[in-house]
């Protein structure tokens, strides 16, 4: 290692703290994004224009009574919203934030963990979290938790699968599943025709692009994918018997995977850090990560305030007859045009 | 001491602790997740070895997929068909154990007194950096020399998931599953007309339908039939 | 002690196996059983891949790649089985399941 371990913990702490705080002003951006939707206001009333909301939510949540079912298994129960939470935090690990950049001699790497499988990696922790939710479920001691919870899995798992899959593309295009070659391949500049652009995978892997934004968002339990946690069936699904903080655990978990989805999207579709004047200074790379990510954010949220919800079984079909075909396909169309460009 | 040996004694402490927890545990969803736990460890091993592709496939397809199907299935078959864990003597479960530990120390002597025998390959740690890294490395082997078992084995996923799916289908495909026992419904054949309730609920006692006479009454003096098809009852 | 060798590797895949073993031997529930198997089987690729590092080949992580690939489709038809036998015999302990037909 060239960078001293105190170092990486700083740079890890910084990033952390950034994505918690942007969490909490994720429900804030929801509030008033749904509102300016719904032709209504949103938050007001707390701070200059409501903008203390989320610390008013957060200091509801912690001083709400924290029930346990008496049948619940106590440890599980404690430690169930605890995976959701934490897996979602450990994917942004491998996010690129920049290249790196020299202070006082010391080099700082903008990657907290540059690992050779970083996009797979992504992967492999969020499909960790679903035990969050099978076992918050099964904790809950409540049937109709346990099937709103193992409903919830049922569409992860299969909608991790598409996520997966989209993805393959980029690698063959990229021969590499490290992130940090994945945007150094995306800065590259292509000529068409009197245009020089970026070399950025939403061009040449569209199909791919729509089908990991349908994936994501069902990945993340989101509207219209929202069904196994929709208030208005089976009571709240999985997470109906947790209260106060254990509750927000989950409810924040699902924003920060929502978060690192939409930094996973920008980094792998947009570029990451690519953007004007992004070669020179490290500061422009990470305003231009971070307006592509609230570009993902909103249009998760614009889906949320538009579309009715799918059936369950729909949701599944859709996943398992439609996208997985499509998604094969490109990965076989991706291949032979990389194979006849070769040749 | 160096820290590769001090991560691996962790490493290996949790995973031995976790597989121990997966055989003493009563309740059979917590060995699920001690084996969860042992094998994201053995994942960290399997990192400590060079092998990073397949530290993420382990978590991926092991914990992430298997381990998943497994709790779906200990979630769905009924609690109450659990067996005792406490049943047998407990002198089983002491000669077991010891037996387990004198097998140890045996493959233990036989590791530590072992020579290296075979032929050294040519993947050393520079040539895998050289093609570009372990999975690259990977890739390269597997679609060149082994690309025979990689057809096969993906030929064994598609027969997998086939015969998983007709195993879990129902007994006869259109059947129902769930097996209607029969029906309550007070004695009105279907498309006969009923006359009009006669006194209905005497005065002063409950209407609800509570015991045995109390569902004569209520509901004015006709009976109730119990029938396995709504149709079976015409009046007679 | 010293230096991080195969022997190592060895032993915690030796001791992973032999609880796996254990397990296998002393509980009576089909699904623990199945968790002990599948200790089993990766205590095997560990030792696989062990042997892989030391000589400086990459045959033995191609192999637990498909030893991996063959435990999720064995699961996935081990675990229907249990799912169907279960729901006829309404039991999950091994002792009560030695009957062929009904």
């Amino acid at each position: 290692m060239d960078e001293p371990i105190w170092l990486k913990f700083i740079v890890a702490f910084v990033i952390m703290n950034v994505l918690l705080v942007g969490m909490a002003y994720m429900t804030y951006f929801e509030r008033k994004v749904l509102a300016a939707f719904q032709d209504r206001m949103g938050p007001t009333r707390t701070g200059p224009k409501g903008l203390l909301q989320p610390l008013a939510d957060g200091a509801k949540l912690l001083g709400k009574e924290d029930l346990i079912p008496g049948s619940a298994d106590k440890w599980v129960f404690f430690f169930a919203p605890l995976v959701v939470f934490v897996t979602a935090i450990t994917s942004v690990a491998v996010i690129p934030f920049g290249t790196s950049f020299d202070v006082a001699g010391q080099t700082i790497n903008m990657t907290i963990a540059d690992l050779n499988i970083g996009a797979l990696f992504v992967l492999a922790i969020s499909s960790v979290g679903v035990y969050g939710i099978i076992l918050g479920a099964w904790a809950s001691s409540n049937r109709y938790s346990l099937l709103g919870g193992l409903r919830a899995a049922a569409q992860v798992v299969s909608y991790e699968i598409i996520l997966g899959l989209s993805l393959v593309g980029i690698f063959i295009l990229t021969g590499s599943l490290n992130l940090g070659d994945i945007v150094a391949e995306q800065s590259r500049t292509l000529s068409i025709g009197p245009f020089e652009i970026s070399n950025w995978f939403i061009l040449s892997q569209p199909l791919a692009f729509v089908l990991f934004l349908i994936a994501a968002v069902a990945e993340t339990n989101r509207a219209p994918f929202d069904l196994p946690e929709a208030e208005t069936e089976l009571v709240s699904g999985f997470h109906t018997e947790y209260s106060a903080f254990r509750f927000s655990f989950y409810f924040l978990g699902e924003y920060i995977a929502m978060i690192v989805m939409s930094l996973f999207a920008s980094t792998l579709f947009l570029g990451g850090t690519d953007g004007p004047g992004s070669d020179s200074h490290v500061l422009l790379g990470i305003l231009w990560l971070l307006l592509k990510t609230i570009l993902f954010l909103f249009f998760y949220v614009w889906l949320r305030a538009t579309l009715p919800r799918f059936r369950y079984d729909q949701l599944m079909g859709i996943a398992w007859k439609v996208l997985l075909p499509l998604v094969l396909l490109n990965i076989v169309v991706t291949a032979a045009v990389r194979l006849a460009v070769n040749s | 001491m160096p820290w590769d040996l001090i991560i691996f004694y962790m490493l290996a402490a949790v995973c031995i602790a976790a597989a121990l927890g997966v055989v003493v545990a009563t309740n059979p969803v917590h060995s699920a997740i001690f084996l969860v736990l042992c094998f994201f460890n053995v994942a960290g091993v399997f990192v400590m070895m060079g092998a990073e592709f397949l530290a993420v496939i382990q978590v991926i397809v092991y914990t992430g997929a298997i381990l998943v199907l497994l709790l779906f299935v200990l979630m769905l078959v009924n609690p109450d068909d659990l067996p005792e864990f406490h049943q047998g003597k407990p002198v089983q479960r002491v000669v077991g154990g010891l037996l387990g530990l004198i097998l140890l120390l045996e493959i233990a002597i036989a590791i530590l007194n072992r020579e290296v025998v075979g032929v050294t390959g040519t993947a050393t740690p520079e040539a895998i950096a050289a093609v570009g890294g372990n999975t690259q490395a990977i890739g390269r082997l597997l679609f060149s020399d082994y690309l025979l078992a990689f057809e096969v084995v993906s030929l064994v996923l598609t027969v997998g998931v086939i015969g998983a799916i007709v195993l879990a289908l129902p007994e006869r495909l259109g059947e129902k599953v769930v097996q209607r026992k029969g029906t309550i419904s007070l004695g009105h054949a279907r498309g006969v007309d009923m006359e009009a309730l006669g006194e209905g609920t005497p005065e002063g006692e409950a209407p609800i339908l509570s015991g045995r006479g109390g569902f004569a009454k209520a509901s004015g003096g006709r009976k109730l039939v119990m029938t396995n098809d709504p149709d079976e009852y015409t009046g007679a | 002690m010293g230096e991080l060798g195969v022997e190592h590797f060895l032993s915690l895949s030796a001791a992973l196996f032999i609880i796996g073993m254990m397990g296998v031997l002393i509980r009576r529930n089909i699904l623990i059983i199945f968790m002990c198997v599948e200790l089993m089987l990766t205590a095997a690729n560990i030792s696989l891949i062990a042997f892989g590092w030391q000589m400086h080949s990459l045959d033995g992580q191609v192999f637990v790649l498909f030893t991996i690939a063959i435990a999720a489709a064995e699961a996935a038809v081990g675990l229907a089985i249990i799912l169907a036998l279960s729901r006829r015999v309404h039991t999950v302990d091994v002792a009560e399941i030695h009957e062929l037909r009904d």
